[in-house]
């Protein structure tokens, strides 16, 4: 891939010319509103947990990671994102894989039923695992009868995470396969691979940008997913709470630094998010525009 | 090695794209697939390749019939219109694919997949080009890349699917004449679809004309352009034109 940085990139996404050939005043307001509103809305908040989160200086900063709750749960979160964001990569590329490439019956509710997640409240993500496998739920006396945890435990919170977390890969997959279309998996079979050294030699590649986009943005959501796993997590100290809901924890006692200075690491984690998934967006647009040319 | 379909249906939903076609090519022979899109010509070319599977009917590699095997047992060497090169490997590279997917005591050493694809390189007229990206050649080139690479796996039967459909005039012409005389060195049995009559007659040995997925004439490029066997093959050809034309 090291040769590939020397092409130049394709125009395809140029701007119109006749976008540019509004009135300077227009341009003017239209770009105005959106830095106003960047700045309020997103860039100051920002600023904001990060200032709050130094206020008592590097050491207290420092201090706050100390406590063995706040890194329990930082343990867990990595944990959960650990075992959920390659659950639903691998899914992410079954469903992108048949989606793009079989015609079967209810192929479109399927399409459908993967934006789910981000339809629904994630606080309903939380809830229909807690009605299936919690106390009162349908498997619950099952699940009790053999000393199975699933609600209120690390199950239970994986289960959520990946629900929530599950639309991302095949999402940012779906668009790009369609594109790309299968003439080389059909030259690779052609010129006798099997099945699976045609996936991981000639489709594994071709997607790759695609893949990572996705997956940085899943293990962004599942580090970061408060509302489903604060209704499976039942909030044990040490046990089941992870970073969003710790932050929570320390907010409502009044720990203010402590409380930001997790936050300011989950900030960071996205700021890091936003800067890989750019650049992935960007190779994933320019091997596009290589393979269609 | 000959190739032979026989009562050949291929149905996309109550469509017809192969029609209750037979067809049999000899060995060596080179024949164009001749028809207007939707003809059914490029559907035909993949049920052959194993690409796609017939509804009914047969497919025959020599004696051996091949009718439910996929593409990758059949391996005949397949050019598509669109080159379909590796964009993420290297010339040389795409060349020696399908030498390297081979199962380990087939998969020849790596001095001779290099002998191989210098060799096949020299052959297209690319020698030197074997560290490039696809996508730092031409149109031309990356299809005579993709004839390498077909080439590479020794393949009986060479299908090519509007080889040279997406490249401008004058390659085009250069393409052609290389394709008969790689054709006429090798005697390779090959099959190639296209819709541009000017090319299936400079080409080809023989002309098979589709229509709604059925053979409309099969003959020479004379034998057609002298005697249309029916309105269909003198409308596509613009022959009709041309007589009442010399008629006045």
């Amino acid at each position: 891939m090291a040769g590939a940085t020397t092409f130049p990139v394709r125009a395809s996404r140029a701007i119109p010319r006749g976008a540019a050939s509004d009135p300077l005043w227009v341009r003017i307001i239209l770009i105005g509103i959106v830095l106003v509103f960047f700045s309020l809305f997103l860039f100051l908040p920002l600023v904001v947990v990060f200032h709050d989160a130094l206020l008592k200086g590097l050491g207290h900063f420092f201090k706050s990671f100390a406590d063995p709750y706040t890194q329990h749960a930082i343990f867990l979160t990595l944990l959960t994102a650990l075992i959920a964001v390659p659950l639903n990569t691998l899914f992410g590329l079954c469903a992108a894989w048949s989606i793009t490439r079989f015609q079967f019956r209810g192929k479109s509710l399927l399409t459908s039923l993967i934006d789910l997640p981000l339809w629904v409240s994630p606080v309903i993500g939380g809830l229909i695992y807690v009605l299936v496998f919690g106390r009162q739920g349908w498997l619950g006396p099952w699940l009790m009868e053999n000393d199975i945890r699933i609600i209120f435990a690390l199950p239970g919170i994986v289960l959520a995470t990946t629900f929530v977390t599950f639309p991302f890969v095949a999402r940012g997959l779906i668009p790009l396969m369609q594109a790309q279309g299968f003439k080389e998996e059909e030259a690779a079979l052609t010129l006798g691979a099997n099945g699976w050294q045609t996936f991981w030699r000639v489709t594994v590649p071709k997607i790759r940008w695609g893949l990572l986009y996705g997956v940085i943005l899943c293990n962004a959501r599942a580090m970061g997913e408060f509302g489903a796993v604060s209704v499976v997590s039942g909030h044990i100290r040490g046990q089941t709470n992870t970073m969003p809901l710790q932050i929570e924890i320390l907010y409502n006692e009044y720990q203010f630094a402590a409380a930001f200075a997790v936050a300011s690491l989950l900030s960071l984690l996205a700021l890091v998010t936003l800067t890989l998934k750019t650049y992935a967006e960007w190779r994933a647009a320019r091997q596009l525009s290589a393979g269609t040319e | 090695m000959s190739i032979e379909v026989k009562n050949v249906i291929k149905k996309f939903g109550k469509f017809a794209a192969v029609d209750d076609l037979s067809l049999k090519i000899g060995t060596g022979e080179l024949v164009a697939l001749l028809g207007p899109s939707g003809s059914g010509k490029t559907t035909l070319l993949r049920i052959i390749a194993g690409l796609e599977f017939p509804d009914q009917g047969e497919v025959f590699y020599g004696e051996e019939e091949v009718t439910d095997r996929s593409a990758y047992h059949r391996k005949a060497g397949f050019v598509f219109q669109h080159y379909a090169l590796f964009q993420h490997l290297s010339v040389f590279e795409n060349i020696a694919f399908g030498l390297r997917v081979r199962p380990a005591k087939h998969r020849p050493a790596e001095a001779d997949i290099r002998d191989r694809v210098l060799e096949l390189l020299d052959r297209v007229q690319l020698a030197g080009y074997e560290k490039r990206l696809p996508s730092q050649l031409s149109g031309g080139q990356r299809q005579r890349v993709a004839f390498a690479r077909a080439l590479a796996i020794e393949p009986q039967v060479l299908l090519l699917d509007e080889p040279f459909g997406a490249l401008d005039a004058k390659v085009r012409k250069e393409l052609r004449t290389w394709l008969r005389s790689f054709h006429d060195t090798t005697h390779l049995t090959s099959l190639f679809v296209t819709h541009d009559q000017d090319e299936a007659f400079e080409v080809a040995d023989r002309v098979v004309v589709l229509h709604q997925g059925k053979i409309q004439q099969d003959g020479t490029p004379r034998e057609i352009r002298e005697r249309p066997a029916n309105d269909f093959v003198a409308d596509f050809l613009g022959l009709y034109t041309e007589s009442a034309a010399s008629g006045i």
